[in-house]
C-alpha cells in the first residue's frame, strides 16, 4: 500500500515538476520574441470573431499569448476596471455608470467599433408568417399579440424566446425594435444564441432572434419592415451589405490608453483586411 | 539525543494545534461563506431604485412627487398613459429619453460638448406639462419648470414580495424574487413527486430483494448516475427530454418545468437510493424473523416493520432529495425556458434561482443593483440549503435516539 | 391468497422500478456513447480546437481540467485528512465533533453556484487572483472538502481500536501511533475518498464559470495565475453557443463521453481500491 502512495506522490510531483519546467522554458520563449500577453474577455457574441482572430493572429505571432474569455459583456468591462482583462468585447455599448466607475480615476477609456451584427428575427420552419413589421415585433415581444392568427398564420400560441435578460442582445433588441419598452414578464429566455435556434427549431409557435451568423436550416428568417409595411427586407448577406436591413448592431472592443499599450498589435490586426475577412468568415459584417 | 527529543516534542505540539484547527476548517468556511453573500448583497437596500447616475425630472406643475418602479415601468412601457392613474391632473403622459432631445434640436445648437444640453433639457420640460423624462445626472435639466422626481431605495418588500423579476428594465429595474423563489420550490418539488416512489422502490429492491449478485452490479451503476456531470444532464434534456415532453403532453414547448423536475428527479435518485437503502438495511434481523415468525409475508414485514423502522432515515433521504434538487444549475438552466414569471403549473417554463445567478451574474455590472440582488439570490439559496441540511441532521439524530 | 397477490404486485413494481432506473441511466450513456464513440480518436484528444469548434480536438479542456483536479487537491486533501484525523482521534465523542459534523453535512449541501458566487467575490475580486487556475483550484477545493472529510472519517473509524491501543501501550505518543499505525491502516480508503473527489472535480460547471473558465485558449495555460479551459464548461459552450451548432454537435457529444468516461474509470479505481482492503 505505502508503496503505491509513494508511487502516486511521485508521479504527482514529477507532473508537476514537468509542468514548471515546460511553462519556465515557455516563458523564457516568449520573451525572445516578445513580452505581449493579451487577454479578452466579454461578450458571447463576440466570442466567435476572437476566437477565430487569434487563430489566425498567432500563425504570424508565435510568441504572443492570448486568451479569449466569455462571461459576458458586463464581465469584460468590469474585468477592465479590476485590470483582469486587457480588451473587454461588447455586444452593447458601455453603460453611462460603467463608464464613469472606469475613467474616474483618470484613466482614458478607449472604444473601437470593430464588426457589425445584423440580427435576424426567426420562427419555426412550417410557420406561414414570412413578414412582420416593427410595431408587430414590438406587440409580440412585449405580449399583446398572443396568435399567429392575428397576423395572418395558422390558430397557434405564439411562444417569444428572448435571450438571457441581461444580454446585450437582448438590450439591443429592446431599444431598436420594441423601442425601449420591457418585453412581456412571462418570456422565456434562454442562455445562449445556440439554445435559441434548438427551442425554436423544436418549437411551432416559437418566435425569436439571434445574430444572422447562428442561423441555420432548422428555423427560418423573417423579412422585416421598419416603414409601417411598405418594404420588407430579408436578413439576407445582401440586404445587409446594402444597409437595407435595419436590424443591425455594433460591436465593440473596450481598452484602456496606457503606455505599454499590450493590445496594439492585436488591435491593428482585426481593423486590418486580414482581420475583417475573419469578421466575414465568421458571419458577421465588416466595418468597411 | 536529548535536543532531538525535544525538537519532536515542539514538532507534535505544533502537528496537534494544527490538526485542532484544521477541525474547525469547515466551520470557518461557512461563515465566511454566509458572510461575504451578505456583505456583498446587503448594500441592494441603499441603492437607488432607478438606474444609478440617472434621475426623473417632470414639469413642475405635475403633482406627482415619486412613483414606485412598478408604476415607472408602467408608464414607460405605455400601459399607462394618463397622470390621472396616479392621482395627477387628466394630462397624457409624454414619455422623453436623452436621445429625444435630437428631435428638437440639432447638433449644432447643443454646443460642442453639449455644455448647452441641461439648458435646452430645461427649455423642453418647462413646455411639455405631461412629461417625463430620463436622464442622466451628468446633464441634468436646469430650468424654473423642472422638478426632480425624489427616487426612493429598493425596499425588502421590492426584493421579497415583488412578483416581477426584471433586473435589466430601464427607468426603474424590478428585483422581485417571489417568482424565482416560487420556480425552484415548484421544480424541486415535482422532482420529488417523481424521484420519491422510484427512488423508495429501488432503495427497497436493493436491500429487501435483490440477491447479492444483483445488489453488487446494481449498486456502482446507480452511483454511477450520481458521477455524470450536470452539464451532460443538461445537455440530454434539452436534445432528448424536452421535445418528449412537448410531444406526449401535446405542449406548445418543451422547456417546462416538468422537463426540469424529471432531469433533476434523475439526478436526485442516487442520493434518495443510497441514504434509504442504508436505512433499511439497518433494521435489525430479529425484528423481521419475529414478524415472518407471526404469519407475515415477506412484503407485510417490509411495510409494517422495515419501513417504520427506517422512518427517519427515508425521511432524512427525501430532505437531502430536495437539497441536491434546489441547488441544481446547469442542468436546469438548459432545460427549463427560465421565463421569469408566478409559476401556475408544471405544463409551463419557470426560471429558478440557481439558474438565475448562472446566467446573469456575467452581465451584471459588478457592484451594482443587479450584481448586488444576484448575491442576495445566492444568500437566499444558501439559506435555503442550510434549512434543510439542518432538518436532515435532525431527522437522522432521531433515529439514534 | 390475497396476500400473495398483494406481494406480488408490489415486488413487481420495486423490480420494475429497479429496471426502470438502469434503463435511465444506459438511454444516457448509450445515447452519449453512441454519438461521442464517432468523434473519439487520437487526434480528438491531442488538438486544440478548430474552425471555430467545429473540428479538431479537445486537449486544452482535458489539459485545463487536469490542472483544475490537482490544484484543487493539494489543496483539500491534506486539509481534508487533517480535519478527519482531528475529529476521529481527538475531539472525543462531545458536542464540538457534533457541531463539526453539522458543519461538513453543510458545506457538503451548499450548492456549487453558491461556491461560484463565492469564489468570484473573495479569490477573483477581493484577493484579486483575477480569473486564474488559482483561484478556481480554490473554489473547487472548498467544494470536495467536505466529501474528503467524509471518506477519510469513515476511513479512520474503520480502523480497529485495538490498534491503536497496542501502540499506545508499547509506548509510542499519540501523532505517532496516527502516523505509523492508524493512517497506514485507513489508507487505501482515504485513497478512494480521494479518486472520488476527482471524478466530482471533473464534472463541476457552476464554479468554475466566473472564476478561471476559459472559452478558449490558443495555448495551454503556463501558471496558476492564468486562465485554463476545462471539460464540463467546454462542453457547455459547444452545447449552446457557437455560430453553427449542427458542426459543433459531434464535439459536444465526444466531449460529454469523454467526462463520462474519466467518471467512470475514476469509479472503477475506487471500487477496485475498496476491494483489495
Amino acid at each position: 500500500m505505502k508503496k503505491l502512495f509513494v508511487l502516486l506522490m511521485s508521479s504527482i510531483v514529477l507532473v508537476s515538476c514537468n509542468n514548471s519546467q515546460k511553462s519556465s522554458e515557455d516563458s523564457t520563449e516568449t520573451k525572445a520574441v516578445s513580452t505581449q500577453s493579451v487577454r479578452i474577455k466579454g461578450s458571447e457574441t463576440v466570442l466567435p470573431i476572437s476566437e477565430k482572430a487569434v487563430q489566425v493572429y498567432l500563425k504570424d505571432h508565435e510568441g504572443a499569448n492570448l486568451m479569449v474569455t466569455g462571461g459576458g459583456s458586463g464581465v469584460g468591462i468590469s474585468s477592465l476596471l479590476n485590470k483582469s482583462t486587457d480588451i473587454a468585447q461588447t455586444s452593447r455599448k458601455i453603460k453611462f455608470s460603467e463608464k464613469q466607475k472606469i475613467e474616474a480615476d483618470g484613466r482614458n477609456l478607449k472604444e473601437v467599433i470593430i464588426a457589425y451584427d445584423a440580427l435576424a428575427v426567426i420562427v419555426h420552419p412550417e410557420n406561414k408568417v414570412n413578414n412582420l413589421t416593427r410595431e408587430q415585433l414590438e406587440d409580440i415581444f412585449t405580449g399583446k399579440i398572443k396568435n399567429w392568427s392575428e397576423l395572418g398564420g395558422d390558430d397557434l400560441e405564439i411562444l417569444p424566446y428572448s435571450r438571457e435578460t441581461s444580454s446585450g442582445t437582448y438590450e439591443f433588441f429592446k431599444d431598436n425594435v420594441m423601442s425601449g419598452k420591457n418585453y412581456a414578464s412571462g418570456i422565456m429566455s434562454m442562455p445562449a444564441n445556440g439554445s435559441i435556434i434548438q427551442s425554436v427549431g423544436q418549437t411551432k409557435g416559437a418566435i425569436s432572434y439571434v445574430g444572422v451568423a447562428y442561423i441555420n436550416q432548422s428555423v427560418q428568417p423573417v423579412s422585416v419592415s421598419f416603414d409601417q409595411g411598405e418594404t420588407f427586407v430579408a436578413p439576407t448577406a445582401e440586404n445587409v451589405k446594402n444597409e437595407s436591413y435595419p436590424i443591425v448592431r455594433p460591436l465593440y472592443y473596450y481598452y484602456l490608453v496606457t503606455p505599454e499599450q499590450p493590445e496594439k498589435e492585436f488591435m491593428d490586426f482585426i481593423l486590418s483586411d486580414e482581420g475583417q475577412k475573419i469578421v466575414e468568415e465568421v458571419g458577421y459584417i465588416s466595418i468597411r | 539525543m536529548h535536543k532531538q527529543k525535544i525538537h519532536r516534542r515542539i514538532l507534535d505540539k505544533i502537528t496537534e494545534k494544527l490538526l485542532t484547527l484544521s477541525g474547525a476548517l469547515t466551520s470557518i468556511i461557512i461563515v465566511f461563506i454566509s458572510v461575504f453573500l451578505f456583505t456583498e448583497g446587503i448594500g441592494l437596500f441603499n441603492t437607488p431604485d432607478i438606474e444609478e447616475g440617472y434621475a426623473l425630472y417632470v414639469n413642475s406643475e405635475n403633482r406627482i412627487d415619486n412613483l414606485s418602479p412598478e408604476e415607472t415601468k408602467q408608464i414607460f412601457d405605455a400601459e399607462v398613459t394618463s397622470w390621472k392613474a396616479f392621482g395627477g391632473e387628466d394630462v397624457a403622459i409624454n414619455v422623453f429619453r436623452l436621445d429625444a432631445i435630437f428631435n428638437f434640436y440639432s447638433e449644432n445648437e447643443l454646443g460642442e460638448n453639449y455644455e448647452l444640453l441641461p439648458e435646452k433639457l430645461g427649455e423642453v420640460i418647462s413646455r411639455e406639462k405631461g412629461i417625463i423624462a430620463f436622464l442622466p445626472n451628468e446633464y441634468a435639466p436646469q430650468g424654473l419648470q423642472v422638478r426632480k422626481l425624489e427616487t426612493a431605495t429598493v425596499t425588502l418588500e421590492d426584493y421579497f414580495l415583488g412578483t416581477d423579476w426584471i433586473p435589466t428594465a430601464t427607468p426603474a429595474p424590478l428585483f422581485g424574487v417571489l417568482p424565482l423563489v416560487l420556480g425552484t420550490l415548484l421544480v424541486s418539488f415535482g422532482a420529488m413527486i417523481i424521484a420519491l416512489p422510484l427512488g423508495l422502490g429501488v432503495a427497497i429492491y436493493l436491500s429487501e430483494l435483490a440477491g447479492n449478485r444483483e445488489r453488487k452490479l446494481m449498486k456502482p451503476l446507480v452511483e454511477l448516475l450520481a458521477g455524470i456531470p450536470s452539464v451532460v444532464y443538461g445537455f440530454f434534456g434539452l436534445v432528448i427530454v424536452a421535445p418528449l415532453v412537448q410531444k406526449a403532453f401535446n405542449l406548445p414547448v418543451g422547456e417546462t418545468a416538468l422537463t426540469g423536475s424529471i432531469i433533476l428527479a434523475i439526478m436526485a435518485l442516487p442520493t434518495i437510493i443510497s441514504v434509504a437503502e442504508d436505512a433499511m438495511r439497518n433494521t435489525p434481523l430479529g425484528m423481521r424473523e419475529a414478524s415472518l415468525a407471526l404469519g407475515a409475508t415477506k412484503w407485510q414485514t417490509i411495510y409494517k416493520v422495515v419501513i417504520p423502522y427506517a422512518k427517519s432515515g427515508i425521511s432524512a433521504a427525501i430532505v437531502l432529495g430536495i437539497g441536491r434538487a434546489i441547488g441544481e444549475t446547469m442542468a436546469v438552466l438548459m432545460v427549463t425556458g427560465n421565463a421569469a414569471v408566478m409559476p401556475t403549473s408544471f405544463f409551463e417554463s419557470v426560471r429558478t434561482i440557481p439558474a438565475t445567478i448562472a446566467a446573469e451574474l456575467g452581465e451584471a455590472p459588478a457592484g451594482g443593483a443587479h450584481y448586488q440582488a444576484l448575491f442576495l439570490l445566492g444568500a437566499i439559496l444558501f439559506v435555503f440549503t442550510l434549512i434543510i441540511s439542518v432538518s436532515a441532521e435532525l431527522i437522522s439524530k432521531k433515529r439514534h435516539s | 391468497m390475497n396476500k400473495k397477490v398483494s406481494q406480488n404486485i408490489a415486488f413487481f413494481i420495486f423490480k420494475f422500478f429497479g429496471v426502470l432506473v438502469i434503463g435511465i441511466l444506459f438511454s444516457i450513456i448509450g445515447f452519449i456513447g453512441y454519438n461521442g464513440i464517432q468523434v473519439i480518436s487520437w487526434e480528438f484528444l491531442t488538438e486544440f480546437p478548430k474552425e471555430g469548434m467545429t473540428s479538431g480536438g479537445i486537449f486544452p479542456a482535458i489539459v485545463g481540467t487536469f490542472y483544475l483536479v490537482v490544484g484543487s487537491l493539494i489543496f483539500a486533501f491534506p486539509l481534508g485528512v487533517m480535519s478527519a484525523i482531528y475529529t476521529t482521534e481527538y475531539a472525543g465523542k462531545g458536542w464540538i465533533v457534533r457541531i463539526i459534523r453539522i458543519m461538513t453535512n453543510n458545506l457538503a449541501s451548499i450548492p456549487s453556484i453558491v461556491f461560484g458566487l463565492f469564489g468570484m467575490a473573495l479569490f477573483v475580486n477581493k484577493l484579486n487572483f483575477g480569473d486564474s487556475i488559482l483561484a478556481g483550484s480554490l473554489t473547487l477545493g472548498l467544494l470536495v472538502l467536505p466529501l474528503i472529510i467524509r471518506t477519510s472519517e469513515e476511513a479512520l473509524l474503520a480502523v480497529p481500536q485495538s490498534y491503536r491501543e497496542g501502540s499506545l501501550a508499547l509506548g509510542a505518543t499519540k501523532l505517532q501511533t496516527i502516523r505509523r499505525i492508524v493512517l497506514p491502516a485507513a489508507f487505501g480508503n482515504i485513497i478512494t475518498g480521494l479518486i472520488l473527489s476527482i471524478g466530482r472535480v471533473s464534472g463541476e460547471t457552476a464554479p468554475i464559470l466566473f472564476t478561471v473558465a476559459a472559452y478558449f485558449l490558443p495555448k495551454l495555460p503556463s501558471g496558476i495565475f492564468d486562465q485554463a479551459m476545462a471539460l464540463p464548461y467546454h462542453l457547455y459552450v459547444l452545447a449552446t453557443s457557437g455560430t453553427d451548432l449542427e458542426a459543433s454537435r459531434p464535439m459536444a457529444y465526444g466531449t460529454a463521453l469523454v467526462l463520462i468516461l474519466i467518471v467512470l474509470i475514476m469509479n472503477l479505481i475506487a471500487s477496485f481500491f475498496r476491494k483489495k482492503l
